[in-house]
């Protein structure tokens, strides 16, 4: 397959908490993107979203498993440092928070030129400057801002720098942990119909974490949905919004406010005890595109 | 590009606010001041000295002050008021030198600890512990004594190589508080190395913290030197420092002779008075957050 961007194989990642207990934050998670598309992660907190992310942007080295992107394994040493730039200048990250993922003591301008003088590439629109200015004009911002610094804009602005400074590498693929978790609604919207237009436009690769489902049903073509470390279902969005299959999707899904008082006081809420869902089992097929975490025949 | 995008509100910033000047409360502008006469006419000093400081006139050795000799002369018949200019060019320059060599291992130091893993990190803060428990005199004496005879150049390196530890520790501990912020993460995401990092987003954000001890080190260097070379063991006679000129005073005193002691140690008190206070005051602002959204 040559469309496959990033294949995830058996991830795991463990963390050691203390001298015996040990916190399996990702458990087995096996997921593949394709070129182009916007995939979500969906699960409640704690449920090792962000820890694959992490991994996948080589920021954690995962306890077992394998990650392949480009078909470059990038869990091993070797083989990350033999790739290293391309690694490095085509995986790009938003962070949840832009109030510290951003120097608070950088202008805006350096911040997003960043990655450029990291790798001292010549920025196509002459200085690093023009090319910062331009990046800010593709997010929507004004270029006077490239004087200013991150405590003085809003939150909003701040996450749209955070994703010039992405962008300005041209990146194949773009993880967002939660980027629009700080921001109030009317913000995130724009955010969202901001990634939604970059991506249209720029074609990236996109794995997008969140825990709001109406953001990922609105924005990706395939989510995932995480249960305490395991990959419970992935399937194309509308299909998962549609026919839920596994017991904590649908307990998920069923909590879903709906925005009618009439229809709302109706609804049925899924009961919702973690001890019911399985963790146990491996992703299978249940229609084409539709994996869910079943138990293995006996 | 697509309207719709466009962020609502605030298409481009308002002007900004007429600026205060910043830190202009408490600025201790007497000492500032003290500390800028006492560099240039070290800097300077050839415009104005009236005599050659290094010259031994025997016939007026310990003249007390007088229209001739200002600030009188030493037991060895030097003017003083010319060596007090041309001696505070080797302490102030001896100061500023084991500073730069203490900031440099500092920082490094305690930068490559922070960022290093926890067995590292623990293993290089109990070697300076063990360091920092041997007293900096014998070190420095052992150090002198390995490098041969003193000179400006070796006194300033050893007593750099002496007082980093303290620095090093309070770096450390501040990159231990930045490292796990989101926008180290997202430049080392980015692939920025060791020194990018320190320079672009460490040292930028500790060295407001660090600024206090750096100005206190000049001030500690500046008084080593005056120590060992009291001591004897620091420069020679024939190099005029504030501290070489102090060293004549034991005699001094037996005879009487206060000027010799008094006019040296004036100035070395004041200067390092005036620096303390220019520390003080880069403390104070060092605080300010530059947020304020």
């Amino acid at each position: 397959m040559n469309d496959i961007l990033l294949d995830v194989q058996d991830l795991t990642h463990c963390f050691r908490l203390g001298r015996r207990t040990v916190l399996r934050a990702v458990d087995k998670v096996s997921f593949q993107l394709h070129r182009g598309e916007i995939f979500g992660l969906v699960g409640e907190s704690g449920s090792g979203k962000s820890t694959i992310a992490k991994c996948v942007m080589s920021l954690l080295r995962p306890t077992a498993g394998k990650i392949r992107y480009l078909g470059v394994n990038i869990c091993d040493p070797g083989q990350f440092r033999a790739h290293k730039k391309l690694l490095q200048t085509s995986r790009q990250m938003i962070f949840q928070d832009s109030a510290s993922s951003l120097n608070p003591r950088m202008t805006v301008a350096d911040i997003i030129s960043e990655p450029m003088a990291i790798h001292r590439i010549r920025p196509p629109r002459g200085t690093h400057r023009d090319e910062a200015a331009f990046q800010l004009r593709c997010v929507g911002m004004d270029a006077a801002y490239l004087d200013k610094r991150p405590g003085e804009l809003s939150g909003g602005q701040r996450q749209r720098v955070a994703i010039a400074r992405a962008l300005c590498m041209g990146p194949d693929l773009l993880a967002a942990d939660e980027p629009v978790a700080s921001l109030d609604v009317s913000i995130q919207a724009q955010i969202i119909n901001l990634f939604k237009h970059l991506q249209a436009e720029h074609g990236f690769t996109f794995l997008f974490i969140a825990h709001d489902l109406a953001v990922v049903r609105y924005l990706c073509d395939r989510a995932g949905v995480m249960f305490q470390g395991r990959l419970v279902e992935t399937a194309p969005t509308a299909e998962l919004f549609r026919n839920p299959l596994h017991p904590y999707t649908k307990a998920l899904l069923s909590a879903i406010p709906i925005p009618d008082p009439r229809r709302e006081r109706a609804r049925v809420l899924e009961p919702f005890d973690p001890d019911r869902f399985d963790r146990e089992g491996v992703l299978a097929e249940a229609a084409p595109g539709h994996w869910v975490l079943k138990k293995e025949a006996p | 590009m697509d309207k719709r995008f466009i962020q609502v509100g605030a298409r481009s910033p308002l002007p900004d606010p007429a600026k205060k000047p910043r830190r202009s409360v408490g600025k201790p502008a007497a000492a500032l001041a003290v500390l800028a006469v006492i560099a240039a006419g070290c800097l300077f000093c050839e415009a104005f000295i009236p005599k050659d400081p290094a010259y031994m006139d025997l016939y007026h050795a310990s003249q007390p002050p007088s229209r001739a000799f200002w600030f009188g002369t030493d037991t060895m018949g030097r003017d003083i008021f010319s060596m007090i200019w041309h001696g505070g060019r080797v302490s102030l320059a001896i100061g500023l030198l084991s500073t730069a060599v203490s900031t440099g291992i500092a920082v490094l130091s305690g930068a490559a600890s922070g960022l290093a893993p926890k067995w590292l990190d623990g293993l290089f803060m109990r070697a300076v512990e063990i360091f920092l428990s041997i007293p900096s005199l014998l070190l420095v004496v052992f150090l002198q004594a390995m490098l041969g005879k003193a000179g400006v150049l070796s006194l300033s390196l050893v007593i750099g190589a002496t007082s980093w530890t303290s620095m090093s520790k309070v770096v450390r501990a501040e990159v231990r508080r930045l490292r796990g912020s989101e926008y180290v993460l997202a430049s080392r995401c980015m692939g920025g190395g060791f020194f990018h990092i320190l320079r672009r987003h460490l040292a930028p954000n500790f060295f407001p913290s660090i600024m206090f001890m750096v100005v206190m080190n000049v001030r500690s260097a500046i008084a080593a030197e005056s120590t060992l070379s009291f001591m004897g063991i620091g420069l020679p006679l024939e190099t005029i420092s504030w501290g070489s000129m102090l060293a004549l005073s034991e005699k001094a005193l037996l005879s009487g002779a206060w000027w010799i002691i008094l006019i040296p140690g004036a100035f070395l008190a004041v200067s390092l008075l005036c620096m303390t206070s220019a520390g003080n005051w880069l403390r104070e602002g060092g605080r300010q957050d530059s947020s304020h959204l």
